[in-house]
Formats: structure tokens, sequence, C-alpha cells
């Protein structure tokens, strides 16, 4: 009997040790997931854009979040309610000191808006990005699966929902109208800030006004990525954002149309590079709708209806 | 698709109702299909190095067109001619292998959506699959169809393999169905508002369960099939010939084989890359081109959020959908040389006529149903939704309305 629980004490110290491998990053490499699929204290999740990526082969044992309808509240422009988020991850298994690793496709555009959601409800300690997304797991031929998970309910709770790393419209009018307080990052492309464009081609979200909150520096969120999808490195990162005036002396604010691409600029400036950021989910799409708000219009364009 | 035509045209000679039997093909004809499978072989293997999954999964849709092109021509996988021998000379083989089909992939979907949600009931619909909104205007598209089907001798995927048969009737037909497409795409906006935006798109097996649904599936088929066969003619025995050869590339093939593999590679398709459709493509290049032209409407209400053969506006050259329509005209070519069915022939008027205008009907109704024969049909019965028995229904209606209204204006029917 003993020897068995000291070889249980020991695979678990094992399984313990991998994600304390872990702990002191916010991205874990794709090795590192392949390394853990069993492990019973990592659960992974698929958060991808297009429906039906994830059935014709994931991680094996992800659990998917359908973004659409899991991550907002399907009714009211908000993020899902504490309720709704607690009984998804319970249900898939998640318990209190269970490490949460998000992916998707898109350069995980949406498993990093996933991680900024789990931010606002207390769970950031233990959100993970997979480094590269589907593309680096796809690129090195690691195995995929198409069977869905099943889990006993896990003991995981959310706080409630805290405002520290969201930012709202009147925080952003705020510096908009002077503050110095803190410093406003638009993530989107360097036309759309200029204001030549609305918004990117096909984007069904639009706003009636182009351009960009006055104040704002422009990186476009792709900066912060290598070709193959992974997270350039720290240093680099420091540099990039340090050249458009970004350095962590003074709190962030990012935002880009509708508000997810800059969770994954939010995900690097915050976790990677560890300063204060908010992440701004009205983003222009409410911004540029507002009444009597100031814009930077560059280009000049002209709202024509069209 | 003009581009798989062999350069030059044979001469008319041998127009017989078979190439001579002794023969199977000859060394010209053997060495160009040779040449064209090749071609997609080679081709299948470079989409495959591009790195990801996205390389593989164009790989994929161009070898599943290439099979599914040889398994219609080499089975006449056809829906009207299928219906037409049934109901006129009381031959039920291409029935059959419809409702062979419709079994077989109602199966292997059953078999994925096990996997992929193992519960049916928890308000979601299996991701991608053809389920699209039941409603008038569903059945109005479908029995236009079927006239249109009626009118030009084939359904859309037929014609796609007659292209590869050299019909002279079928090349008009697909131009037909892109200027129906644009025509599907103006009035898009009053029928969906008026007929389809209130309509739910019913998933059976989110009302019956799985079990239920897929015993309840094969038990319409089998009545199906049991209707057709008491209304088959004894069937004259067929001249056993010797030699599989001869069975394989010359013989049609028998309808449970290609009921089978069509249901086979439905469900293979679906798992790896999407449900059959070959109006994705077609509806896209229409869509694209009117859109350029100015000719369409800013948005087109819902369209790219409904489920069937989606639509959209062209980025790139090909989709996927485009590598399997063109494996499916390449590989249904190569199998029309060998097994002498390869036919080249000028067209005449009333060919052309009954070509566009009956490919106009069905492009109309495939984009205003999101699909055809293959896509809704096919692809709707084998997902469990009820979208596709409609299509059958109504397609079913529009080809006996036509031929019954054909019969009256001119006694004699001309050859489709």
């Amino acid at each position: 009997m003993k020897v068995i629980s000291g070889v249980l004490g020991f695979g678990f110290a094992l399984a313990l040790g991998g994600v304390a491998a872990a702990e002191g990053s916010a991205v874990v490499t794709a090795d590192w997931v392949a390394d853990n699929l069993k492990n019973p204290k990592v659960k992974v999740f698929e958060v991808s854009v297009d429906p039906g990526v994830y059935e014709r082969g994931h991680v094996p044992g992800a659990v998917n979040i359908r973004w659409h309808s899991e991550l907002v509240d399907p009714v009211k422009r908000d993020i899902a309610s504490r309720e709704s988020l607690q009984k998804l991850l319970s249900a898939a298994g998640v318990d209190k000191d269970t490490t949460i690793v998000l992916y998707g496709d898109n350069n995980n555009w949406f498993a990093a808006w996933g991680a900024w959601v789990l931010e606002t409800y207390g769970l950031g300690d233990r959100v993970k990005l997979l480094d590269g997304g589907r593309k680096v797991w796809e690129a090195k031929g690691l195995p995929l699966d198409t069977a869905t998970p099943e889990a006993g309910n896990g003991s995981v709770e959310l706080t409630p929902l805290k405002a520290a790393v969201r930012a709202r419209l009147g925080d952003v009018l705020k510096v908009a109208e002077g503050d110095k307080g803190s410093v406003l990052l638009d993530i989107r492309s360097p036309d759309e800030f200029s204001g030549k464009i609305f918004a990117p081609e096909g984007s069904k979200e639009l706003t009636i006004r182009a351009g960009h909150v006055p104040g704002a520096k422009n990186v476009p969120w792709s900066k912060a990525v290598n070709a193959d999808g992974t997270l350039k490195p720290k240093e680099e990162l420091k540099k990039l954002y340090a050249e458009a005036g970004v350095d962590g002396s003074k709190p962030v604010i990012v935002y880009c149309r509708i508000g997810e691409r800059s969770s994954h600029t939010w995900f690097v400036l915050s976790k990677v590079l560890g300063y204060d950021v908010k992440n701004y989910d009205g983003s222009w799409t409410e911004y540029g709708n507002s009444v009597g708000v100031p814009v930077a219009n560059l280009s000049g364009t002209v709202w024509q209806g069209k | 698709m003009s581009g798989v035509r062999p350069p030059k045209r044979r001469a008319p000679a041998p127009v017989g109702p078979l190439m001579s039997a002794s023969s199977i093909t000859s060394p010209a004809r053997a060495g160009i299909a040779l040449l064209v499978f090749g071609g997609l072989a080679v081709a299948a293997y470079g989409l495959g190095q591009t790195p990801g999954a996205i390389g593989q999964r164009q790989s994929f849709a161009l070898l599943a067109g290439a099979a599914f092109g040889i398994v219609l021509q080499r089975g006449r996988f056809c829906f009207l001619c299928n219906l037409r021998d049934l109901l006129r000379d009381g031959d039920a083989r291409g029935v059959l292998a419809i409702l062979v089909a419709l079994a077989a992939g109602t199966i292997g979907y059953a078999a994925v959506f096990g996997a992929w949600l193992p519960n049916p009931f928890g308000g979601r619909l299996p991701p991608t699959a053809h389920v699209g909104p039941v409603g008038p205007a569903l059945a109005l598209a479908a029995f236009v169809f079927g006239v249109g089907m009626a009118a030009s001798g084939s359904c859309l995927s037929a014609h796609l393999y007659r292209l590869g048969e050299g019909s002279p009737t079928s090349p008009f037909a697909v131009l037909g169905a892109v200027a129906g497409f644009v025509l599907g795409f103006l009035t898009w906006n009053p029928i969906y508002l008026a007929l389809t935006v209130e309509t739910p798109s019913v998933w059976l097996p989110a009302h019956l369960g799985y079990p239920v649904w897929l015993v309840a599936t094969l038990a319409v088929l089998g009545a199906l099939a049991w209707l057709a066969q008491t209304r088959a003619k004894p069937a004259t025995p067929s001249v056993p010939h010797p030699g599989v050869a001869h069975a394989v590339f010359v013989e049609r093939w028998p309808p449970a084989i290609a009921g089978l593999l069509v249901g086979a590679i439905a469900t293979l398709s679906y798992l790896r890359v999407a449900p059959l459709g070959v109006t994705a493509e077609i509806g896209s290049a229409a869509r694209t081109a009117a859109s350029a032209a100015g000719w369409l409407p800013d948005t087109l209400f819902g369209l790219d959020g409904l489920r069937g053969c989606a639509t959209v506006v062209k980025e790139t050259l090909l989709s996927e959908n485009g590598l399997f329509v063109l494996g499916l005209v390449a590989a249904s070519f190569a199998a029309a040389l060998v097994s002498g069915r390869f036919r080249p022939a000028a067209p005449t008027g009333g060919q052309i006529v009954r070509g566009l205008v009956g490919g106009a009907l069905m492009g109309w109704g495939a984009m205003t149903a999101l699909g055809c024969t293959v896509g809704v049909l096919l692809s709707g019965i084998h997902a469990g939704a009820l979208s596709g028995w409609i299509f059958l229904m109504f397609v079913v209606l529009g080809v006996v309305a036509a031929d019954a209204l054909g019969r009256r204006l001119r006694p004699i029917q001309a050859p489709g």
C-alpha cells in the first residue's frame, strides 16, 4: 500500500512539476502542451473563430468554446455572465487549481479574448496561451483528435467581475479629452487608424465615423507575432511598444474595432511584459458611433452612407 | 473548366450506342486518361506540401472531387435520368443507387455526429452540416430546380460530369446556371424578408435523438426502395460479359456499389473538409462577378449566416469547393474516355436553348435553396435536415410537372 501511494505521489509530483515549469510564463509551447495532455491538472480549450475547425480535429482532450455564444452575452453587448462561464468551465472539469490552456485559429485572436474574459473573472493567473495556437500545432504535425471529451464537474469558482482590466467609454473619453494619466493604444491597421477606411473589407460591424481616438498610438497587433504565429521575444516586444510610446510607465488602454483583436495586444502587454493594461471591449464600434466625442481623422474621410 | 477538354475534337464516328465491347479503349484514349489522373495526383501532392492543415484540406478536396467524378460517371449517378429511367422505362437501378447513397451517407454522418456532438438536444447544430431553413422559399426553389433539370436534361452535378463526357448541352447549362445565380442574388432580399427570415432550420436528431432519427431515415428510404421496385419492370437479364476489366471500365457500375461509394465519399468529405456540394464555387464566381459589375445589392440579408452551399465573394482563385469541382470534371472526363462515353458533339440550337434556360432555372433554384440535388438533397438528408427531404419532394414534383407539360406540348420527347 505504501509502495503504491509512494508511486502515486511520485507521479503526482511529476505532474505538478510539469505545471510548475509553465508557472513563470503566460504562454506555453506546443511541446509543453503535448507533454501535459494526460496531466489531470491541465485543461486545454480551443477558441477558434471559424466553426467546424475544432470538430475536424483538435488538440486531444481539448474542449470547444464557441465565442459567438459562450464568451459573450448573446442578447446585450457584454461579456458572458459569471454564471454561464462558471457552468462551462465546471462542466469541462476545471478545478480550483487547474491550469487552463487556451489556443485557437487566426493567431490566437479569440483565445486571447478568452484569456481576457477569464481574467475579468479572476482566473488570470492560471490561464496560459498555447504559443502560436493551431497554426504551430498543425505545422509541427502534432496529433489531432475528433472526439469530444467528457469530464466530471470541476470545483472552479469565478470571482465577481473585476473592472481592473476593462476600460469603458468614459475611461477612454477622459484620455481623449486630455487626461495624461494613461496612454491609449490602437491596434488596428494603419488605414483604419488614419481613417482611410471605416473597417476592413467584409466587416459587418461598422461605424459612421472613421479615424481614431485623439492621442492614441498605433501599433497593429500583428507586429507582435513571428511568421510562424508565435510571439516575438520579450525584449523585441518591449522595444516595439516603447518606440510607439508605450513603455509601461503609465497604465495602458488598448482597443480595436470590436474588442477581440485588442485582447491579443492586451495579453502581450499585460501578461508577457507585465504592464498595467485595460482592454476597451466597446472599441471603435462603440466610440466611433458615439455622439459628441472627439475624433482624430487624419484622412478626412466623410461618411456617405456607403 | 474548358481547360480539361482535349485539344482536338475526335471525329464523330463512334456515335453508336456503346463502343464496341471488344476494345475497352484505344491506347490514345487510355494515354490521355492516364495523363489526367497523373496530373490530378501531382496537383494533390503539390497542394498537400503546404505546411499546416490548409494544404491538406485542399489536397483532400481535389481527390474527393476526382473520386466523386469517377463514381458519378461510372455509376451514371444522375438524379434526373435515374428518376426518368424509373418513371418512363421502369428501370429502378438508378433510383436504388440514390437511395443506397442516402442510406450509406446517413449512417456515416451518424457516426461522425456521435463524435462531434454527442448530445443532439443541446440546441446546437452540427458544425457546417447543411441544415437549411425550411419554408415556402425552399419548396418553390426546389420545384423550379426540378423544372430546370427536366428542361436541360440533367441536374447540375450531372452536367458537371457530362462536361467531362463532352456533352453539347452541359456547357450551356453551366453558363445558364451562373446567370441563374445572379438572378437568385437579385431576388434574394425580398424573398428572404418575406419567406425565409423566420423559418426554422429543422434538424431531425434534435427532435428524435440519433437512434430514432437513424432508424426512421433508413425505414423511409427502405420504403421508397420498395416502392421503386414495385414500379419497376422485370429487368432484362443483362448478358454477362467476361472479364473484370470490362465490368470496371466499361459497364455501368451496379447501383449498390455506386450508392455505397457516394455515401462513403460524402461521409469522408464531411469529416475532413465540408459536406458534399457542387454549387458553392459556381455561385461564388457568379456573386464575385456580379458584385464587381455593381449589379448586386450591397447586402444580401442573412445569406452568409445560413447553412448550405455558401457563396462568398471570392478572395482566392480556387476555394476548396472549386478544387472539388475541378477534380470532378477532370476525373469524369478521364473515366469517360476509358469507358468510351466521351463523345463530344457540336450543339444544336435546341440544345443551346434548353441548356441556357434549364441552367438558369437551376441556378436560381440552387441559389434560393442554398444548394442543389447534392448540397441540399444528398448532404441535407445525410445530415438529418428536414430541408433535404423537402427539396427531394419538390424537385421530384418539378420534374414530373415539367415532363407532363413537355408531353402535352410535344408528343415525342426529344432526348435530353
